[in-house]
């Protein structure tokens, strides 16, 4: 995979830390609770206050059951919270309807899933400019914009492949151009190399650095310690709360070697 | 126009799940049209045999008796005479017409060619009690009767046995045990019997062969409209009779009164007990139909779980994915309805025209040819296309409830 040539490093200039631009929080967390209630009502959140200034690259450790992949569907309003507050890009997003929430998620919020969620019987292509097709962008204009997206991580010869003639990493990398071709605000990666192996890790996560380096904030969820300790903030969560705040130097890693 | 391409896309990517669903559709429908189809079929069948006739008619056999009565032994045969006809035409209030059938054997001949025949001797209402359809010439009127006119009406077999092709057997003279007929007139072979279909007047025949004893009166009634009505009219002819004849009248052997109105509402009966059973069958169909499309649709939509969410994620509005839910699966079974209620309209059609053509020529007394009710038809493939989209909303609508993060992970 020839990503040095990606578009992304041009924006970047060699092992400079690119800090964020300003201080303004693109997320603001104040007292997030959620509890899930089951058979047993479970107490997933508990008061949560966090800030990720914009252009900031953080990721979210913890064990399985801390509350990190609610916290994500938090953010990534996909799943709403019982009380607190929470900003997104100075928006409050609280009690926000349904379709508000679809177009906000729409224009402000890229995913990347650990299982791609690549819809099966698109092509490449049509899966990278599905998320214009909700923001009624025309056709032509759409497909133009997947195809320089696509190109851009190096994946213009597939563009008419659908995902099961696609390897992991490049299915990682369509997904990542989905994300990517509506310019959203923030990145939300929720286990973004769960599915690949050690090289291809190294490679998506070198991407996800050059594409935050170009002004985008990112938060990665994850519990492999080698990629948390590619973005400059550890966010430890441990039933529930925020135990502890690890920042990193990620300037340090070599990012061209695989991720032990 | 885009909204469009996207479902015809969907639709398209995924042949198999459109195919089997669509081929739900057309099946059931098809079912439905052929089974309606057949089921009327056999009503317009047996329907169509009553309507030949009418049904204001009595007929009434000789029996032999079982029961002694006034000294009378058992197993003594009641014939009647012209005292009954008498009795009928003139003290009975609800009797029309009366006429007897008496038979004679005989060998016609005509020119070089001759075959055996099965004479009826009848009165003029024959014609009308027995719808004897005539194919050229006329029917014995009163005047032969009334003069004992030599004149014959012959049924198409014997005609085609006597005469050669393009030969008019009208106004030719055959002669028949040494007698010569004039044939008046060409009926056509009556389907219920197997001979006796070549009619004299019954005053000729009754001359010469000396006939005073008769074993069947025809009769027309007037008057009598229900069931309770046919049955005390029996009820007081076999009195009378058993009075003229001395038999006992509670022996229902002595004498057979038979009344075609009477037939005429018990097959009646009974085909509306069929029909009612075509009904529920059709019914039944219908809803396996409904049951088998709604769930095809429901996994459909469930299969579909994982694209709900991922589309959600991406910014898909509840709305719009319902929309395109809900109009793929009315698309799949207007089509697929269209084609089932298409292929089933053939196959009644085929069907019926096969089934027209064996039973040509033959002498078959039922001819059962399916035919369709357009309406019932429209209105099946309706109902099941509704219950299709319904089908595919519901599972639709809680799909796109579930929360976006839930549907992705969904398996």
């Amino acid at each position: 995979m020839d990503v040095t040539n990606a578009g992304f490093l041009r924006i970047t200039n060699g092992n400079s830390v690119v800090t964020p631009i300003n201080n303004k929080a693109m997320i603001r967390l104040e007292k997030i609770n959620k509890t899930y209630f089951g058979a047993q009502p479970l107490h997933v959140l508990k008061g949560i206050d966090l800030e990720i200034a914009e252009g900031e690259m953080v990721s979210i450790m913890g064990a399985s059951g801390s509350g990190k992949s609610t916290l994500l569907n938090i953010l990534g309003i996909l799943d709403n919270y019982d009380s607190g507050n929470y900003y997104l890009n100075g928006k409050l997003v609280k009690d926000l309807t349904e379709n508000e929430a679809a177009d906000m998620r729409n224009r402000t919020i890229g995913f990347i899933f650990q299982s791609f969620n690549l819809i099966p019987f698109k092509t490449a292509m049509e899966n990278v400019a599905l998320p214009l097709y909700y923001q009624n962008v025309s056709r032509k204009k759409r497909n133009e914009l997947a195809m320089e997206y696509l190109e851009r991580f190096g994946l213009k010869e597939w563009a008419d492949h659908y995902p099961n003639e696609l390897s992991g990493g490049q299915k990682q990398r369509v997904s990542m151009a989905r994300a990517l071709v509506t310019q959203p605000k923030v990145i939300l990666a929720d286990e973004p190399t769960g599915a690949l192996d050690s090289k291809t890790s190294a490679e998506v996560m070198q991407i996800l650095r050059e594409v935050n380096q170009s002004g985008i904030t990112m938060v990665i969820v994850t519990h492999e310690k080698g990629i948390a300790l590619r973005t400059n903030k550890i966010i430890h969560l441990k039933d529930g709360v925020i135990e502890n705040i690890e920042i990193n130097h990620p300037e340090q890693i070599d990012f061209s070697k695989e991720i032990k | 126009m885009d909204f469009w391409r996207e479902i015809f896309m969907a639709l398209s990517r995924n042949k198999l799940r459109t195919f089997l669903t669509g081929f739900a559709i057309s099946w059931g429908i098809f079912i439905l049209i052929v089974l309606l189809a057949a089921g009327n079929g056999i009503m317009n069948g047996v329907s169509d045999q009553f309507s030949d006739q009418s049904t204001n008619v009595y007929m009434i056999y000789s029996g032999e008796t079982s029961k002694p009565f006034k000294g009378h032994g058992t197993n003594r045969s009641i014939m009647f005479n012209d005292k009954d006809i008498r009795f009928l035409e003139t003290e009975v209030r609800n009797v029309g017409q009366v006429s007897p059938r008496i038979y004679q054997n005989g060998f016609a001949t005509f020119n070089d060619k001759s075959c055996s025949v099965f004479m009826s001797g009848v009165r003029p209402v024959f014609k009308d009690i027995n719808n004897v359809k005539m194919v050229e010439g006329r029917f014995i009127n009163e005047l032969d009767e009334k003069n004992r006119e030599k004149v014959i009406v012959i049924d198409e077999n014997l005609r085609d046995k006597l005469f050669d092709e393009g030969i008019s057997p009208l106004g030719q003279f055959i002669f028949i045990s040494g007698i010569a007929y004039k044939v008046i007139g060409v009926c056509e072979v009556y389907e219920f019997s197997s001979g006796g279909n070549d009619y004299v007047p019954f005053s000729t025949l009754k001359a010469i062969t000396r006939q005073t004893k008769y074993w069947m009166l025809n009769f027309t009634v007037n008057g009598l409209n229900s069931k309770e009505d046919n049955e005390a009219f029996t009820e007081y002819l076999r009195t009378q009779l058993a009075h003229f004849h001395e038999f006992d009248p509670d022996d229902t052997s002595a004498i057979y009164i038979r009344s075609r109105q009477e037939e005429y509402l018990q097959t009646m009966k009974i085909l509306n007990t069929l029909q009612l059973f075509i009904w529920i069958i059709g019914f039944a169909m219908l809803i396996s139909g409904i049951v088998g499309v709604s769930n095809i649709m429901r996994i459909t939509v469930k299969e579909r779980t994982n694209e709900i969410g991922i589309r959600k994620a991406l910014g898909a509005k509840s709305r719009s994915i319902l929309a395109s839910i809900v109009t793929e699966s009315m698309i799949i079974t207007t089509i697929f309805g269209y084609i089932g209620m298409w292929l089933g309209m053939v196959a009644a059609e085929v069907g019926g025209n096969v089934l027209s053509k064996v039973q040509e020529g033959k002498e078959i007394s039922l001819s059962i040819v399916p035919s369709i009710d357009i309406r019932i038809v429209l209105l099946a493939t309706a109902l099941l296309i509704v219950c299709g989209v319904l089908a595919g909303f519901f599972p639709a609508r809680n799909a796109v409830k579930i929360k976006p993060i839930e549907a992705m992970n969904y398996r």
